[in-house]
């Protein structure tokens, strides 16, 4: 039972990873960004093709740092021009792109996949998971407390808004971008290592969407609902796995119930508490009385 | 919602709770990992149907040493990440000894990562890469590598006299291990490959994907797949106007768009262990069990054969434990005659030589005409 809580904790932990930075980009900054699993994929192949080539993993995690913050300049360069609209379509794209290409690519393990190292104890594997989760939940704490995160919900709630300020929305865009990937790409890497394989089948849209599931469930723009979504997410996965193993009935037809009661959670979060568990607080701030 | 949550931590920890240590009488417990939601659905649940067979002969023959099967079933929803979850369920809080998986190498491979830390077995019943093979003593195949069926299929399009033959296969590990076997050995026995198509799997039209077969004018398709995406490739052959005969490696796990299409000109080669006696009984049960056979695939044979095997090797090693049962198996399944026939298991515990039956669509069924090995 413990190492079950171990394995579910690291796992929320990197899941929390990837809706903290999913969080800085749509719950701060307002960019829906649909190809979420793009930079957390190329982080863990990253860490995959390294380790192919006999490179300690430190070179994995600077590749796939570099890699993604190039990448996601890459994908910002057509967004540039368009509304925020686009960017959701672009990305969604972007990431299938990539997964096709892993897919089809006989050097990127193909449909076969790559092995990576796993870390040989789980409760290092935890203790890193925590640790990069602390780092990301620092990065995001300090934005979202700083005139620039102050900066990126105006521009969240109003791009011309923000350009009347003097300034540049596109340029807030791509700063937010380059941290909120590279933060995705460090939880690939992580992520590559506690379970030791990586192939394109484990980063489709339906991850993406679980990631945007945990961010709407905790609260978008609350760090701490993030955190909390991601937790949500994984305990009504497994939690229910439990439930259903009570109930005497075909395991086809449990498997199916087990899916239609997280929609039908998610549905009622929906109507009864749209706002998240934990919503985004409204800050008031008195620049006179100061 | 936070009262949900509380609930859902207290029942995890109750059950933890109730686990005592096991006595004579207590169920022996047996994982299955399949995705019972997702895609290939229908497949996996036959596979758990075949391993419920299973737990059903053995439980009413006694158990194992008095000891009855208990299954816990579990779903995958396709997704690696579920399916670790699956696993690490099993293996952890149910402490299950051995697992029996269905599912792509994306999600068999990092489960087999899984149990070989915790020093757990797992037998797979659906994948074939050959990255399977690097598990010895964790990971156990009752399905044979693609390699042996897709060189039986290639050896019997040369023996059909075709000259040219175009390949039309899912781009995924099952479709192209199938494609480069058949394509060596049709091309040794003289054949020539004049179009090769790998499409990627999930769409609602391959008719831009088959299009370029059609100019060729194979005299054969190579072709490997199952489920909608094999009905989809039909439906798009069909509508192109291609009239070569199609040689499937496991036909009778494609679903026919179009019966008359098909009528007479799909061959193929299967595992030939259904057609014997072991086999049919195991139909017959399927039949009583679930209303008929009409929806019976192979895959209840490997998931029966799956538990067959599990229960013998703790049988003979008289104990549950995971390291006696991988210590076990490969003796057990030498003299095991088996619902899909002979298990020979090379050293790494993939499963070689399969007895072969040669397949033809005829009539509306499929019709066994030879057979090899």
């Amino acid at each position: 039972m413990l190492d079950f809580a171990i394995y579910c904790l690291t796992i929320i932990a990197v899941w929390s990873v990837l809706g903290l930075s999913l969080n800085i980009q749509f719950g701060l900054t307002g960019l829906v960004n649909f190809g979420q699993v793009l930079p957390f994929g190329l982080g863990a192949y990253a860490a995959a093709l390294a380790a192919q080539a006999g490179l300690p993993w430190p070179a994995g995690a600077a590749l796939g740092l570099v890699v993604a913050v190039a990448v996601s300049l890459m994908v910002l360069l057509p967004a540039r021009r368009l509304s925020q609209d686009y960017w959701a379509l672009i990305t969604l794209g972007a990431g299938e792109l990539f997964r096709l290409t892993a897919l089809n690519a006989p050097s990127l393990g193909g449909a076969d996949g790559l092995t990576v190292p796993r870390f040989a104890d789980p409760h290092l594997a935890l203790g890193a998971a925590l640790a990069l989760m602390a780092a990301a939940w620092l990065v995001s704490h300090r934005i979202s407390h700083s005139p620039f995160g102050r900066l990126l919900k105006v521009l969240r709630e109003d791009e011309v808004l923000a350009a009347t300020l003097g300034r540049n929305p596109v340029s807030y865009q791509r700063t937010v971008s380059i941290i909120a990937w590279a933060m995705a790409a460090a939880g690939g890497v992580l992520y590559a290592h506690i379970v030791g394989y990586v192939s394109p089948s484990s980063f489709t849209v339906t991850e993406t969407f679980i990631v945007w599931t945990a961010l709407i469930l905790g609260g978008p723009g609350n760090n701490l609902g993030v955190v909390v979504g991601a937790a949500a997410v994984q305990l009504l996965s497994v939690s229910s796995r439990f439930v259903a193993s009570w109930i005497d009935l075909p395991a086809d037809v449990l498997a199916n119930g087990r899916l239609a009661l997280f929609g039908l959670v998610l549905v009622l979060m929906f109507l009864f508490r749209p706002q998240g568990l934990v919503p985004e607080k409204k800050e008031v701030r008195d620049a006179q009385r100061r | 919602m936070k009262n949900f949550l509380s609930l859902a931590f207290c029942s995890a920890l109750a059950l933890a709770a109730v686990q005592g240590p096991a006595r004579a009488a207590d169920p022996i417990q047996i994982g299955v990992i399949a995705n019972l939601t997702g895609s290939a659905v229908k497949t996996s649940v036959q596979m758990t149907r075949g391993v419920e067979l299973a737990a059903d002969a053995i439980n009413a023959a006694g158990g194992i040493d008095g000891r009855p099967v208990k299954l816990i079933v579990e779903d995958s929803e396709n997704r690696a990440q579920e399916a670790l979850n699956a696993a690490n369920k099993l293996y952890n809080v149910d402490k299950v000894p051995a697992a029996i998986m269905f599912g792509g190498s994306g999600l068999m491979i990092p489960v087999a990562e899984l149990a070989k830390e915790k020093g757990r077995v797992l037998v797979n019943t659906s994948s074939s890469s050959p990255k399977l093979g690097n598990y010895p003593g964790t990971l156990f195949s009752i399905l044979p590598l693609d390699d042996i069926v897709g060189k039986e299929l290639g050896l019997l399009i040369a023996d059909s006299g075709a000259k040219t033959a175009a390949i039309v296969v899912p781009n995924s590990t099952f479709g192209l291990g199938v494609a480069e076997a058949a394509a060596a050995a049709f091309e040794s026995k003289g054949g020539k490959i004049v179009k090769k198509v790998a499409f990627t799997e999930g769409q609602p039209d391959y008719r831009a994907d088959i299009q370029p077969v059609v100019p060729v004018k194979p005299d054969v398709i190579i072709t490997a797949g199952y489920g909608d995406d094999s009905r989809a490739m039909l439906k798009a052959a069909r509508e192109l106007g291609i009239t070569a005969k199609w040689y499937a490696a496991y036909p009778s796990i494609l679903e026919l768009e179009n019966k008359a299409f098909v009528e007479g000109k799909l061959f193929g080669v299967d595992n030939g262990g259904y057609a014997q006696p072991a086999g049919k009984a195991v139909a017959d049960k399927y039949g009583a069990k679930f209303n008929g056979t009409a929806d019976l695939m192979a895959h209840v044979y490997y998931g029966y054969d799956a538990l067959m095997v599990i229960a013998a090797a703790i049988k003979k090693a008289g104990s549950a434990e995971p390291a006696a049962i991988a210590k076990a198996l490969p003796e057990v399944v030498s003299s095991y005659d088996g619902a899909t026939g002979k298990i020979v298991w090379d050293a790494r515990g993939q499963r070689v030589s399969p007895p072969i039956d040669v397949i033809e669509y005829k009539g509306g069924d499929f019709v066994t005409t030879a057979t090899r090995n």
